[in-house]
């Protein structure tokens, strides 16, 4: 009942013009980043985290998640009509989604895949709302030690997930947390790795790192491209058949279920999970024959996938504070910059706000259908935009993101050093999200862990002698251990996604 | 790397590239120096964990990730990825740098604008009326945006005379 009155109060926060309003922003910008190819979420949000700055703490977040979400969506429209995706977890949705376009319906794709968007989305924050308030209880009795372990793992199993090897993985991982170690001891208040530069004595600044290493650097990486023709389909096509609807049921039942599970893992990104409902159609709908040539299950499961996955990706976040994938790591960043620490203590120290963005969710998922289904034309004539025009534009807002964190143009040069790592990095094919995940969580963990050494005045021995973060610790081994050990992981889910 | 990509190596392509030579020992040469220098910043102090603890770790995780990366290129060198286009990088960071350099002195407006008609002038060959259009919209149209709209400034100009006519 509890739960049911702080929702309710949630609601009623977020159900204000200001918070509606930062929702419907949210939904628009980020349906535009993910239409825009080579932008992708992470990239995205980060972009515009320095246009919340200004504004308070729950209309700051709640236009932020939007973001996220729109982001998901807008990456469809680009798969389905022209075979591009927007982001890597719509890559799957081209398959048929496409082949729907080239027989003309398009429009029921496109429909099908938002009501998708949306039956996941509102089924995984109706998750979230069920496992707040248990979860976020057990996380309060979890101790540094256990904090710690737990990071470990969830490191563990971006690591072990992200692309095809562990060496390079590992070394992703490795640089994420030395960047985040630059700066001021949190402990001694010596400065560390600073080289003199007195401007990095309060450390590199998140935002500016993101935006180099995925934005920058995927403009850098640009090659010359085909010129694309869009045909936006008509709103008169938009409406699916009776049949399209009965044949989509099942799929996105299926695509909830894998998405919200897969949500709750630490180093499942999207693109696993719409990659593994398609799997599922292909070995359980009743037309998986048609799939392939632009049957509806091929776009309606991966997209409830996808939406189901990125919010219950945010069921760890709320709950223990551990990002389940880069963008929620981006998200982490956001929260922390509004003075808000995710995990347990959210629900206790700030349970207004947690509560208002959980109710923001079920909003902004409404929001983005009625957003998106109608306005498909408008989305698609952004594609018309010639690529000089919307690269030089893209820079434009590199340039204000980066620079409006700090006010200052330092941000900027950073900005662009991490857009030159960012492309030696996708050069020698190392993957990205490790170390964004390792330099959100980088702080958080070297405190848990001096906080755990200081407890048991230096032994190590701390983090086996409790129960709880000696099973995590295990766990955290095995996973890195995996490849010795000869456990396949799902490589093939991975290759192609440029977030890993 | 693909499977297929490994098979159809030819054994003249059998050593490790360049560019992954060069990368393994860029970050093994940074992993020896977080190394070293953690150390000078202590390990262990009376309190408990050092500040050098955490970041010798990873220095020693870096360093080792490396050897291990070298000893795998050795044995089976890896493809590295495709080439960028050095043109589009060279334009893209040096006209960024630029632009980074002369915004507190020039103010957010001209510099920005010199910046778009570049992209779009002389790198997109749009025409000047789309050129000019796009760069006062995303230089001065930004500007008054971000200042008034959203409450961000935006830097204006060091030089009193630009300041002057609002730049």
């Amino acid at each position: 009942m509890d739960t049911l009155n702080e929702l309710l109060n949630g609601f009623a926060a977020a159900l204000t013009w200001q918070n509606l309003i930062f929702a419907f922003l949210g939904c628009l910008l980020g349906t535009v980043i993910g239409v825009l190819p080579g932008i992708g979420p992470v990239a995205g949000v980060a972009l515009l985290i320095p246009l919340t700055l200004n504004m308070d703490a729950t209309g700051s977040i709640i236009m932020l998640c939007a973001i996220f979400y729109g982001t998901a969506y807008g990456g469809t429209i680009t798969s389905v009509l022209l075979n591009t995706p927007g982001e890597a977890a719509s890559a799957i949705t081209t398959i048929d989604g496409h082949a729907m376009t080239k027989i003309g319906k398009a429009g029921a794709a496109l429909t099908i895949a938002a009501i998708g968007s949306f039956v996941g989305g509102t089924i995984a924050t109706l998750g979230l709302v069920a496992a707040a308030k248990p979860l976020g209880e057990l996380g309060l009795l979890v101790g540094p030690p256990e904090f710690f372990a737990l990071m470990v793992v969830g490191i563990s199993l971006l690591v072990a997930l992200a692309g095809k090897s562990m060496v390079k993985a590992l070394i992703s991982g490795a640089l994420g947390l030395l960047i985040s170690m630059v700066g001021i001891d949190p402990v001694a208040g010596a400065p560390r790795f600073t080289f003199g530069v007195d401007r990095l004595l309060d450390g590199v600044s998140f935002v500016a790192v993101i935006v180099g290493v995925f934005g920058l650097s995927e403009i850098l990486s640009y090659r010359k491209g085909e010129s694309t023709v869009v045909h936006a389909p008509g709103f008169r096509s938009l409406l699916p058949t009776g049949k399209e609807w009965r044949r989509s049921a099942p799929a996105m039942a299926r695509g909830t279920g894998i998405g919200f599970g897969l949500g709750l893992i630490p180093g499942m990104t999207g693109s696993v999970a719409s990659l593994l409902s398609y799997g599922a159609e292909k070995k359980f709908s009743k037309y998986r024959n048609e799939l392939g040539s632009g049957a509806v299950e091929g776009v309606a499961g991966p997209e409830t996938a996808n939406n189901s996955h990125a919010n219950a990706a945010l069921i760890p976040l709320f709950t223990l504070g551990i990002p389940a994938s880069p963008t929620i790591a981006v998200l982490m960043g956001a929260f922390l910059q509004q003075g808000l620490t995710p995990g347990p203590t959210l629900f206790t120290e700030h349970s207004e706000i947690a509560w208002a963005i959980i109710a923001s969710l079920f909003i902004g998922n409404l929001l983005l259908v009625l957003l998106n289904v109608p306005l498909v034309g408008l989305w698609t004539s952004i594609l018309r935009v010639p690529s000089s025009i919307l690269t030089a534009l893209i820079l434009l807002f590199m340039v204000i993101g980066a620079y409006t964190i700090n006010f200052s143009v330092f941000d900027v040069f950073v900005m662009i050093g991490f857009g030159l790592l960012g492309l030696a990095l996708r050069h020698l094919q190392i993957p990205l999200a490790p170390m964004v995940l390792t330099l959100v969580l980088g702080p958080l963990m070297e405190r848990s862990l001096r906080e755990s050494l200081e407890i048991s005045q230096g032994d190590f021995g701390i983090f086996l002698n409790r129960p709880i973060s000696m099973v995590l610790i295990l766990l955290g081994a095995l996973i890195i251990c995996s490849p010795l050990l000869k456990l396949r992981k799902p490589k093939a889910l991975m290759d192609d996604d440029p977030e890993t | 790397m693909t499977t297929e990509s490994t098979m159809t190596q030819s054994p003249a392509r059998a050593r490790p590239a360049r560019s992954v030579l060069a990368g393994i020992t860029a970050f093994a040469a940074l992993g020896a120096y977080v190394l070293v220098s953690s150390v000078g910043l202590g390990l262990w102090t009376s309190l408990g964990p050092g500040p050098g603890l955490f970041p010798f770790a990873m220095g020693a995780l870096l360093a080792s990730m490396s050897v291990l990366w070298l000893l795998q290129e050795l044995k089976k060198p890896s493809a590295a990825g495709e080439g960028a286009d050095r043109g589009l990088v060279t334009a893209v960071v040096v006209s960024l740098l630029v632009l980074a350099a002369v915004m507190d002195l020039l103010g957010f407006q001209l510099s920005m604008f010199l910046f778009l008609m570049y992209h779009l002038k002389i790198r997109g060959k749009r025409s000047w009326l789309s050129s000019l259009l796009t760069a006062l919209a995303g230089s001065v149209g930004a500007f008054y945006a971000f200042n008034y709209g959203l409450n961000v400034a935006l830097p204006v100009s060091s030089i009193n005379v630009l300041n002057l006519i609002g730049l």
